[in-house]
């Protein structure tokens, strides 16, 4: 039985991510590869998408449970964290609020990578209370997940 | 329960102003003289509603602990608090954000007009922050989210009026005066908008962790005692 919350958030995730990556383009400060010839972050960022589709097809089989999509929302949230937040911050808040005119869409840009960021995290803690859950219960899922 | 806890926020504060005044003090100067120890007597207003709490689990026959979810370990409440830590930070960087976009590099009015002797930073540090986890989040996550979820059937619905009522409160806590006279309604509404993103996210976590509050109330202890550190300390100026 597959958890229809963390189908849910994992779409809501997707969506999010997309609408970042979008921000990206618009701005046109902080892109790489394939839109320009440098790799770097955002090269990066965009593994996430295949790791997202192969995650879905095999939490669908049984092969993947939460503890999986606990590791990629909460590794996707330190990414995207580290990368935009605090002192060593490659890409700070100032490369997204400083190009859009007028200012409030860089607000919202910024939103919505708060939002973002925050659902990731969200997300892991509730993937990381199912597994918890699952293991306590004896669940096969779980129980795959910790290689027994 | 909110307009309970809007009631004591104005009130003590308007309390204190009117004592001041009484000692001499002009009425403007006088509001933003109390401001500076709303850090303070907010443990008046959590005493307050943890009285309201009580009285009425007294009249419904609930107990305060069973406001608090399902049974907790410590090893839970460890990890979930570590988990809110994290979730608050997006919330921290944009509050950081507005912050900066609203008064530059000087720190936010709420911190910037704390000025407290000693033996009150120690309480603003020691008993506040405390006595705030046992009232506030108790009270708008544990008593009134539960039960606008049974009125409306919606828990999204119910959940988003407990963030924009929550996030408002903070507008009454301090209250200033602008240069003109009158209310600082522009500090009122920076106030509501930096707070926001914590009260959604920490409400958020609260559905994430199975309804369990006590890590909340644990991540939300460090985090204010820790500010209520750093400006009695000096370290924010």
């Amino acid at each position: 039985m597959r958890d229809r919350i963390l189908y849910r958030l994992t779409w809501l995730a997707l969506a999010l991510s997309l609408g970042h990556h979008l921000d990206h383009l618009v701005r046109g400060n902080a892109v790489g590869w394939p839109v320009t010839d440098q790799v770097n972050a955002f090269t990066a960022s965009l593994v996430v998408y295949p790791i997202i589709i192969t995650g879905l097809g095999l939490y669908r089989a049984g092969r993947v449970g939460p503890g999986f999509w606990a590791l990629v929302s909460g590794g996707g949230a330190a990414f995207v964290a580290v990368v935009h937040f605090g002192p060593a911050a490659v890409e700070p808040p100032e490369l997204i609020l400083d190009p859009y005119q007028p200012p409030v869409l860089g607000w919202l840009a910024f939103g919505w990578l708060v939002i973002f960021v925050t659902v990731l995290a969200l997300t892991s803690i509730y993937e990381t209370r199912l597994w918890a859950q699952l293991r306590q219960a004896g669940h096969p899922a779980a129980d795959a997940e910790a290689g027994r | 329960m909110v307009a309970t806890r809007v009631g004591l926020w104005v009130g003590i504060q308007l309390g204190l102003a009117g004592l001041l005044v009484l000692a001499g003090a002009a009425a403007g100067p006088a509001l933003d003289e109390a401001a500076g120890w709303w850090l303070v007597y907010g443990g008046l207003v959590e005493l307050g509603t943890l009285g309201v709490v009580v009285w009425l689990l007294g009249r419904e026959g609930g107990r305060y602990r069973g406001l608090l979810g399902p049974p907790t370990t410590a090893w839970q409440v460890a990890v979930g608090a570590a988990g809110v830590l994290g979730v608050s930070v997006p919330a921290v960087v944009f509050s950081a954000e507005l912050t900066s976009a609203g008064y530059g590099d000087a720190a936010a009015p709420m911190f910037a007009i704390v000025d407290l002797p000693p033996w009150a930073s120690v309480v603003s540090v020691v008993v506040v922050p405390l006595v705030a986890e046992l009232a506030e989040p108790v009270a708008y996550l544990g008593l009134v989210l539960p039960r606008l979820e049974r009125r409306l059937g919606r828990s999204w619905l119910a959940a988003t009026i407990v963030v924009a009522l929550w996030a408002a409160e903070h507008a009454c806590y301090p209250l200033l005066t602008s240069g003109g006279g009158g209310l600082a309604w522009g500090f009122a509404a920076y106030r509501v908008a930096s707070v926001l993103p914590f009260l959604a996210a920490w409400t958020a976590a609260y559905y994430a962790l199975g309804r369990r509050l006590v890590p909340i109330m644990a991540a939300r202890w460090v985090f204010n005692a820790g500010t209520a550190l750093a400006l009695a300390l000096g370290l924010i100026e």
